[in-house]
């Protein structure tokens, strides 16, 4: 199975929509009954392979359920069927700079934001320079985060996250941030991922990424899976359906 | 056994959190970390005035160390217990503060509540080592007793860290609770023997003997609050210097290890759809 990176099974994830939820004491006491829900399906009967050493688009138009099968994969939702199995160690970036504080410096930010994304004290150790020099804030990496430009702030949590060299990386839009120098910059080192044999899934709504970047795609609608293959005829019959539904 | 492993290999995660709270604290203010020692102090001063001074609430003096100071006797048990209240009031808000982490990022979630209990436990050690100095210099002779007293920061910790996790979760589901626990927590102190002498509850049981013609009495029901056991540990070391009685060690260590094991369980029930509770 070496040459699978990530096998999704059968995933079906649903939701519950309340109509009326308990969820302060009173209503819980008062009412006396459950909650009353019903269940909303954003990802059905899920399946695709992810070759390895590929990068895969993730497609589809909102609320098609992709972000909600980034977080699965991400291990943050967890499916009510079917399973994940990924080869290799996984890393999510969702957002970046989470978990900075911002009255901590950039270089105490780097240590607790790369332990949040599960590296040791030593490997941080030991990327500090490429991180720091990859998010070109130098200058700054004493002073607290608070005084950070957004972009600047950004691109700071960009360079740990993409330094925890995991084997599979799940990547949501968050690319759509910085100006165009870093932009590229991050583009340069998703191929060197790539060249490095690692798997990058990616989620899009820019066609143009997507067929610059991936070799293999899949298009969510409505939660279910329309097509999946590699890059270019998939995004074609995406954007097809774009068409045929405007017409 | 398994997941006990798993929060085992986040300790370093564990550690940086806590030192992001104790860093991040009391950044930008003046006195930094003095002003830890100003809430236990102000509570002393309110307290001595108000049970020392006006209701005279005599406690017996210390026993061997012959300290007779209401100040001191009171921060024995008021310390402890101010550690546990704010550990357990802010690991109940932990998981709803840090909701945007736990949405984004795969991690041990159980990091989030027990890091409040490291910088808790930080702020209360300097507290306490602040008092062991008072009680020196006012002459009691707590040097040999403070290995033990290391082992009974240890099992309220624990203690607390427990009832915390059972509160981060609950107040997930009902936000109210956060509240409640407020009201909460000033019962509880009230009914813990923190500014008042035990022997006034025991004399009381005493008049009474069972309660309704059962042979459960006033002190019996009072026992059952774990904290009683907790302060009594603490006077005992701190404030008398000698050894507490076994059975306070007993108790404790029982009630330590259930809200422990209470607390684990239930938050693993739930950490898995805390993204989505959230």
């Amino acid at each position: 199975m070496s040459d699978i990176a990530v096998s999704v099974d059968h995933v079906t994830k649903s939701f519950r929509m309340y109509h009326e939820r308990n969820q302060s004491l009173k209503s819980a006491i008062m009412r006396r009954r459950r909650a009353v829900y019903e269940d909303f399906l954003a990802l059905k009967d899920v399946s695709f392979d992810v070759p390895a050493g590929s990068t895969f688009g993730l497609i589809g138009s909102n609320g098609s359920g992709k972000s909600t099968l980034l977080k699965c994969l991400a291990n943050i939702y967890h499916p009510n069927q079917g399973s994940i199995t990924h080869f290799g160690k996984i890393a999510a970036m969702l957002e970046v700079g989470s978990g900075f504080h911002h009255e901590l410096s950039g270089r105490e930010n780097i240590f607790l934001n790369g332990s949040i994304l599960g590296m040791s004290r030593k490997e941080v150790t030991r990327k500090f320079d490429e991180i720091v020099s990859f998010s070109g804030v130098e200058q700054f990496i004493d002073q607290p985060v608070k005084n950070y430009s957004s972009g600047m702030y950004v691109r700071l949590g960009f360079a740990v996250a993409i330094n925890v060299e995991p084997d599979i990386l799940v990547v949501d839009e968050v690319l759509a941030v910085g100006d165009q120098e870093f932009q590229d910059k991050c583009y340069q080192k998703f191929r060197d991922f790539k060249a490095a044999g690692r798997t990058v899934i990616l989620v899009s709504h820019s066609m143009e990424t997507v067929q610059s970047m991936c070799d293999h795609a899949a298009w969510l609608s409505h939660g279910e899976v329309k097509a999946v293959g590699t890059a270019e005829p998939t995004i074609k019959s995406y954007i097809d359906s774009l068409h045929h539904d405007a017409d | 056994m398994k997941y006990l492993n798993e929060v085992w290999s986040s300790r370093e995660l564990l550690f940086n959190l806590v030192s992001r709270e104790v860093r991040g604290k009391y950044k930008r203010t003046i006195f930094g970390q003095l002003w830890s020692l100003v809430n236990p102090l102000a509570l002393m001063l309110i307290y001595t005035f108000v049970f020392g001074l006006i209701f005279r609430s005599n406690p017996p003096p210390g026993n061997p160390s012959g300290l007779d100071v209401f100040p001191l006797w009171l921060l024995c048990g008021l310390l402890p217990w101010t550690f546990f209240s704010a550990v357990v009031s802010t690991s109940a808000g932990s998981l709803i503060a840090n909701a945007g982490l736990i949405q984004k990022v795969s991690f041990s979630r159980i990091v989030l509540p027990l890091s409040t209990v490291g910088s808790s436990a930080y702020n209360w050690a300097f507290e306490m080592a602040v008092l062991l100095i008072a009680i020196s210099i006012a002459g009691g002779f707590v040097l040999p007793w403070i290995p033990l007293l290391i082992v009974a920061m240890v099992l309220l910790a624990v203690f607390a860290a427990g009832i915390g996790l059972l509160f981060s979760i609950f107040t997930v589901y009902f936000r109210d609770t956060q509240y409640l626990l407020g009201i909460l927590l000033q019962f509880w102190i009230y009914l813990t023997p923190i500014i008042y002498p035990i022997s006034l509850v025991s004399n009381e049981s005493a008049k009474h003997g069972g309660l309704l013609g059962t042979p459960v009495t006033l002190l019996g029901i009072y026992d059952l609050n774990p904290m009683v056991h907790f302060v009594d540990i603490f006077r005992a070391l701190v404030y008398d210097n000698r050894w507490p009685d076994p059975v306070e060690w007993l108790i404790c260590l029982i009630w330590a290890l259930a809200a422990l094991g209470l607390g684990m369980l239930v938050f693993r029930k739930n950490e898995r759809n805390l993204a989505e509770a959230l």
